[in-house]
Order: C-alpha cells, then sequence, then structure tokens
C-alpha cells in the first residue's frame, strides 16, 4: 500500500470536509486515510476510496490478505461484490470461491460485477475453499474472494499453517486475497483485519403503517494493520438495490 | 534426391527402455513367446558381453546369466516408440516414411541446411548433410531412444549407412556403388537360399556380387537374384511413401504383471503421461481429450474419455483427473496395459498488454480449472451468468473464458458502488412461523425457527420488523410452478432474512440472508 506524504494527506482530508484535529498527529498508512466514525458521514451506495470500506472495495497492489470478519447482515457480502466489481469493472479477472454457495448472480450484476471475468467455485467444505482459493493464486488471479459463508463447517479445524499457506501464495504472485469469515480465521496471517459489527436495518415507514427494508448499516472496525492495531472505524451505510422483483 | 535414415538398433528393447528407464544399465532382454519356449529378441550390452544373444530361448540365456531380467515384447511400447520417432523426423520434414520396427526415412530435399549445401564444394556438402544428421539425432535422442543416422541417394544407402557404427554416415551422391562394393554382403540382407548360393561361388562382398554379369545372374538366381544384383549395384527405385501424421497421439505399454491398486498404475502411468505431453509439446500442441484405454486380466477392454476445459499440457492435472475417473468407476478387474490417447488441439494463446490488465496464462487457467472441476465437480466451477426469470435462486453457470483484458485500465473510479447484497440460501431453508393473523391479506408474523436442528444456518428469533408480503408467481404452466408470498424479517437476535411462504401448500422457507 501506498503511503501518502503527510501534506497530501492533509490536504487530501481537508478537501473531503474532514477538520483536521487540533494538535493532533497525522496517521499513517490505512490509518491516515480514516477517521472517527464520528467524524465520517454516512454515505449512501457509494464508497469513498479514503473511507475504509472503499480501501476494501478497490484493495491496492501488495496487500496479501486481507481479512473481513462479520457476523450475518452486517454487510460482508456487499464488500465482496464491491470488491469483485472493482476488479472485473477495471478489465481484470477475479474469482470468487463461495463456501456457501450464496451468490446471486443478478445482484453481482447489479453491484456491477462483470460476470463475464468472474470465477465462480463452489466448495462444499472449507478445507476445499482454501486448496480452491490456493489453486486460483497459483494460476495467477489478482483477485481472489474467499467467502466462508454464515456457518462454515470444519474452518475451525483448519490448521493456522493454512493461512500463512495462502498468505505466501498470494505474497509470492503480487495477488490479493480477501478472506470473507463470520469470525477470524486467518490469525496471525492476515496482513489487515477487519471487522464488522452492530448491524442495523434501516426500514421506511413507521407506526402501523407498511414497512420497506431501505438499507442496512453497520460499524466497520480496523482491527489491524500491519502490525498495529488501529481500532479506527467507521460507519458502513448499504442501500437496497431494488426491490424483489428486479432483482 | 537426399534421403535420411534413422534406424533404432534392437528396437524392441530400446522402446522397452523407453517406458522403463529404470533398467538402463542393467542386464535385460527382451523375449517372444511363452514359457521355456521363449525367445531373445534383443539383449543389453551388459547382457551381450555375458554371452546372451538374440536367438537364444530364456532358459538357456539364463543358464549363461542367472540374474538376467527378461521382458516380453512390448507392443504397445513399441507403437509409442515408432510414433515418437517419427514425430522427431517430422520436426525436419514433412515427407517422412514409417518403415516399421525403429527405422524412419526422412526427405531432406527442400531443408534449408540441405539446400545451402548444394552451392558449395562436395567437401563442404558432406560436412553439412553431416551437422544435420547430427541434429537429427540429438532430437530424436530427446524422445529416449538411441539411434543411427545415415543420408544417401536412396533408401537402401541411408539405411546401409544408417547399420554402420560410425554414426551418423553420409553416402555421397553417385558414389552409392563405390560405398557398397567393400561391405559384406549380409548387410543387403540376401534370401537364404541365394546367401548359400554365393557362398558356394565364394562371393563374400557386395562389390563382388555387383561385378558378376547381370543377365547371367538373373537366369542363374532367378527374380530375386536379379533385384539383389541391381541392389548391390546401388540401384533402389523404391520411392519414400511419406505417411500421413495422425490425428492423435498414443502412449502406453502392456504390464509386466497385472496392476490390482491405483497407486502403482498411476505410477506407471504419469511416466506415460510425461512423455505424451513432451511429444505434444515438441509441436506445440496441448491435450483437449484424454482417452484411457485399459487392457483387463485375463481377457477384457475397458475406455475412458476425459474432456478438458481447455487445451492443457500439465501433467499432474492429468493424473489427478485419471485417478478420479478411476476412482469413481474402477475397472473391475486387474490391468494388463494401458495406453493413453491425446486428441491434440493449439494451446490457447495470449497477448500481453503493455499498459492494460494483465492477462492469465491460458495453460495455467486451463490446468487449473480442470484441477477444481475434478476437485469439486464440473457443476461447481464457472462463470455465472444472470438469468431471465423472478425466482431468486436462479442462476446459470457458463465456461469460464474471460475476454482478453482492455489495452488500457480504465481510470480508477473515485467512488466504488455500496449497495445491500443478498446471500441466497441454496436450497432453503424450511422454517416454521409462528403469526398471530392467519389471513392471507394481514399476516403479523411473531417468531420463526428452522424446521430442522441441524438446519445450516441455524435461524430462530421473534420477528422485530416485518415488511410484506410481495407476491411472486411464475413458471404456472410448468411442471414446477412458483406461488410464493414474500417477507423481509428482522429478528430480534440480529440476521435479515428474506422469507417466503409457499402458497400451494403453505409451507414456510428463508431463501436469503441480507448482507
Amino acid at each position: 500500500m501506498s503511503t501518502i506524504p503527510a501534506l497530501a494527506l492533509e490536504r487530501l482530508l481537508e478537501g473531503e470536509g474532514f477538520a483536521k484535529k487540533p494538535g493532533g498527529v497525522l496517521l499513517s498508512g490505512l490509518g491516515a486515510r480514516l477517521t472517527r466514525a464520528s467524524e465520517l458521514p454516512a454515505r449512501s451506495g457509494l464508497f469513498e476510496r479514503e473511507s475504509l470500506a472503499g480501501w476494501l472495495a478497490a484493495m491496492p497492489a501488495g496487500e496479501a490478505l486481507v481479512e473481513l470478519s462479520a457476523r450475518r447482515s452486517c454487510g460482508r457480502f456487499a464488500l465482496a461484490l464491491s470488491a469483485l466489481a472493482a476488479a472485473t469493472s477495471s478489465g481484470q479477472a477475479a474469482a470468487l470461491v463461495d463456501l456457501g454457495d450464496h451468490l446471486d448472480p443478478q445482484g453481482a450484476q447489479s453491484a456491477g460485477v462483470d460476470l463475464t471475468r468472474l470465477l465462480w467455485v463452489r466448495p462444499r467444505r472449507a478445507k476445499e475453499a482454501v486448496a480452491a482459493a490456493e489453486m486460483l493464486l497459483s494460476a495467477g488471479f489478482p483477485l481472489v474472494v474467499a467467502d466462508f459463508g454464515l456457518s462454515p463447517r470444519g474452518a475451525r479445524c483448519l490448521p493456522d499453517a493454512a493461512w500463512v499457506r495462502l498468505a505466501r501464495a498470494a505474497e509470492a504472485r503480487g495477488a490479493k486475497l480477501l478472506l470473507m469469515t463470520p469470525w477470524r480465521l486467518a490469525g496471525v496471517a492476515a496482513r489487515t483485519a477487519v471487522s464488522a459489527s452492530f448491524s442495523r436495518p434501516l426500514w421506511q415507514g413507521s407506526g402501523r403503517a407498511p414497512r420497506l427494508l431501505s438499507g442496512l448499516c453497520s460499524r466497520l472496525t480496523l482491527e489491524k494493520d500491519g502490525r498495529a492495531r488501529s481500532g479506527l472505524s467507521e460507519t458502513l451505510s448499504l442501500p437496497m438495490a431494488g426491490s424483489l422483483a428486479g432483482s | 534426391m537426399r534421403l535420411a535414415c534413422i534406424a533404432v538398433p534392437l528396437f524392441p528393447l530400446a522402446a522397452r527402455l523407453r517406458s522403463e528407464p529404470d533398467l538402463k544399465g542393467e542386464a535385460v532382454a527382451v523375449c517372444e513367446g511363452n514359457g521355456n519356449a521363449a525367445r531373445i529378441v534383443a539383449a543389453s550390452r551388459r547382457a551381450r558381453e555375458k554371452g546372451v544373444g538374440a536367438g537364444q530361448t530364456l532358459p538357456q540365456a539364463r543358464a549363461i546369466l542367472p540374474g538376467l531380467l527378461a521382458r516380453a515384447r512390448d507392443n504397445a511400447s513399441e507403437r509409442a516408440a515408432q510414433e515418437a520417432l517419427l514425430e522427431a523426423a517430422e520436426a525436419f520434414s514433412p515427407r517422412v516414411e514409417d518403415a516399421g520396427d525403429g527405422v524412419v526415412y526422412v526427405d531432406l530435399d527442400g531443408h534449408p541446411a540441405f539446400h545451402e549445401s548444394k552451392t558449395q564444394n562436395p567437401k563442404s556438402k558432406i560436412d553439412c548433410e553431416l551437422r544435420l544428421a547430427r541434429d537429427l539425432l540429438a532430437v530424436v535422442e530427446k524422445t529416449g531412444l538411441p539411434a543411427r543416422a545415415g543420408i544417401g541417394a536412396s533408401k537402401l544407402a541411408a539405411r546401409v549407412a544408417a547399420n554402420l557404427p560410425d554414426s551418423p554416415h553420409v553416402v555421397p551422391e553417385g558414389e552409392e556403388e563405390a560405398f557398397l562394393a567393400p561391405l559384406s554382403l549380409e548387410r543387403l540382407a540376401p534370401e537364404l537360399a541365394i546367401a548359400e548360393t554365393l557362398e558356394r561361388w565364394g562371393i563374400r562382398s557386395i562389390g563382388d556380387f555387383a561385378k558378376l554379369p547381370e543377365g547371367e545372374v538373373a537366369s542363374r538366381l532367378g527374380e530375386a537374384g536379379r533385384a539383389l544384383h541391381a541392389t548391390a549395384r546401388g540401384i533402389d527405385p523404391r520411392p519414400l511413401t511419406p505417411r500421413a501424421p495422425p490425428l492423435t497421439l498414443t502412449e502406453g505399454m502392456d504390464l509386466e504383471w497385472p496392476v490390482t491398486t491405483l497407486e502403482p498404475f498411476l505410477f506407471l502411468g504419469r511416466a506415460a503421461l510425461d512423455r505424451l505431453m513432451a511429444r505434444l509439446e515438441a509441436q506445440a500442441l496441448a491435450c483437449v481429450r484424454l482417452d484411457v484405454s485399459l487392457a483387463l486380466d485375463p481377457d477384457g477392454h475397458d475406455a475412458r474419455a476425459i474432456r478438458l476445459p481447455a487445451p492443457t499440457r500439465d501433467v499432474k492435472t492429468l493424473v489427478t483427473l485419471v485417478r478420479l475417473e478411476l476412482e469413481a468407476r474402477p475397472p473391475g478387474a486387474p490391468v494388463a496395459g494401458f495406453a493413453f490417447t491425446a486428441l491434440p488441439d493449439q494451446p490457447r494463446r495470449s497477448q500481453l498488454s503493455l499498459f492494460g490488465p494483465a492477462a492469465l496464462s491460458p495453460d495455467r487457467l486451463a490446468a487449473t480449472i480442470a484441477r477444481l472441476a475434478a476437485l469439486l465437480g464440473a457443476d461447481r466451477v464457472g462463470s455465472p451468468r444472470a438469468v431471465d426469470g423472478h425466482r431468486p435462486e436462479r442462476f446459470s453457470l457458463a465456461p469460464y473464458a474471460p475476454l482478453p483484458p482492455p489495452d488500457f485500465a480504465p481510470e480508477p473510479r473515485r467512488k466504488s458502488r455500496g449497495l445491500m447484497a443478498v446471500r441466497v440460501l441454496r436450497p432453503p431453508v424450511p422454517i416454521e412461523v409462528i403469526a398471530s393473523d392467519k389471513t392471507a391479506t394481514d399476516l403479523r408474523l411473531l417468531s420463526l425457527k428452522a424446521s430442522s436442528p441441524d438446519a445450516s444456518p441455524a435461524i430462530s428469533g421473534s420477528v422485530k420488523v416485518a415488511a410484506g408480503p410481495w407476491s411472486l408467481e411464475e413458471g404456472w404452466w410448468t411442471q414446477k410452478p412458483a406461488d410464493r408470498d414474500y417477507w423481509d424479517v428482522e429478528l430480534s437476535e440480529g440476521g435479515l432474512y428474506r422469507i417466503y411462504r409457499d402458497r400451494k401448500d403453505g409451507v414456510w422457507f428463508a431463501d436469503g440472508v441480507y448482507d
């Protein structure tokens, strides 16, 4: 990940409307691009590149293994599709290892994924998912998204060495591996770890009026950035793409 | 006309050693026949030094050399070796004749190196042809066959030159008779009766025989004697008969003992696939379909066809596919021999871009997809496609063949899209729903839980907010119509689900999780 010089970062944050904290020290690395949740306005439908979600969606080269752990309905799958959309729309090939067989091609297409450039692999077990991810990295895919579903059976039995091996395979080929897990699995092998929590659905309508689901909010937290423990967080806002009939 | 002859001495033995390279350097003999009647066809140098020779019976040879390793003559190995020899020759000329038993004739007319030698003096021409013959031998050696080469104006001269000990040997143009004259008459392999007659006449060399008047030879030895006399004078009217290149390539071997387990078979099979892929690589081809033919003990046959998603030469992938195929459908009897036949195709090529994103290597991609298909099943790897319709679970899968990347990488978007996604639950999870008002139009959902305690994912909780119903009706004219009422449900324990009730039988399902 390229480091932004301090001055440029300062201008960037000011340009985005982020007030510089008086007497504050500019952070470096990924943390420098983020602000506290209280300072970050909720986005709707579009990720800013300087946000954590935007960074996850368009990870720069050199990020070998990034892990996003989140419980269900916290926006994990939406971020996976964003990353795939960013890669495939720029002409790159990408692979999705979909352990739970959860992909909705129509939904992926509306999220901007170029399906012709996407290889969809549907393993049945966690062990197969790890083996498939390693094969895909070896084949030269620049981005591999491995989603471990909602309750991956056998994932806890995977040895730590498997994740280290995956990270090394990605690093050796300059590829990016985005692990989407319901809980932290990769441990120390993950260069960057992000978690999503505190999911809050957004409903239209109140009282006795009919309700309509309009989106989802959750909190993204940078758990680990390299060797540092950042703890920075932001609000992730995901609007509804369309009604069921349109999906 | 200039022809090259490539001859593999002791061809049955050379073919066997090509299939079993571990035997090289050992005292080995290849036999034909069964039991004590088996006769030695060819023996290795180490065995010959001890006195073992062609024509001996196996007990006789074993009496001389008890530690002699005997192998039966292997037709599959010999066929594959002959094909490999022909393919090596075809790297030099499109006109190649298959003379069988390790002998191949190559038409050198038109070869660039040979064409160059025509303009030079005779000494330079011979040097040029010698270099060409050495190149030929170097290519043949890569196929694992020891060969000799001879170049001459006729097949006879080239063949005799190839059988001389100082290989490669070139017979200058117009000097065929002079070349043959000092050689022993045995080089022409005369018929036994004619050989005995000539022996009685005291004729030992080809030159002595060539000096005899043609008419007298014909009147005494007949048509066969006349043809032999013409040969002795260096006259060989036989034209070169080029072969049509085969559509497939085959490698295999007959096993000494029938194999009953998979691992020994794959050990031998990997070596055969290595040789097959090397042959394909030499022709810049790759395998798009692999046919596995098994000879079963005592009398049977089994054949399989393994189709590959794209042409590949990756041996590891092919071995994995063969393993999975045989594990899925075992042959049912011991395997006494096998043959792998590759249907060749042009490997996919990719053009690297200077400024755009790098394309995947087609060869590696094909090998990876084949391995993934072998690991997970062919229906679980591919490129997803959107399908017309309204059922949320619909999808189709197409073979993965990505378009080439653009020449210039597009500008990265300032903002990327972030929309709430739905995880489709395939198959839908049956659930039990408790509702307060059970009317078709107004249904207040109170709580829900998965019907089975082992359901994955586990779904349970009281309903915090519910939105719906939305009706979906599709395919009423088909055998499997969809007639559903959908709700979006937020549970108090967390989780946002898409559930539906089948209007036909009233059963509830969860078919998606908003994420």
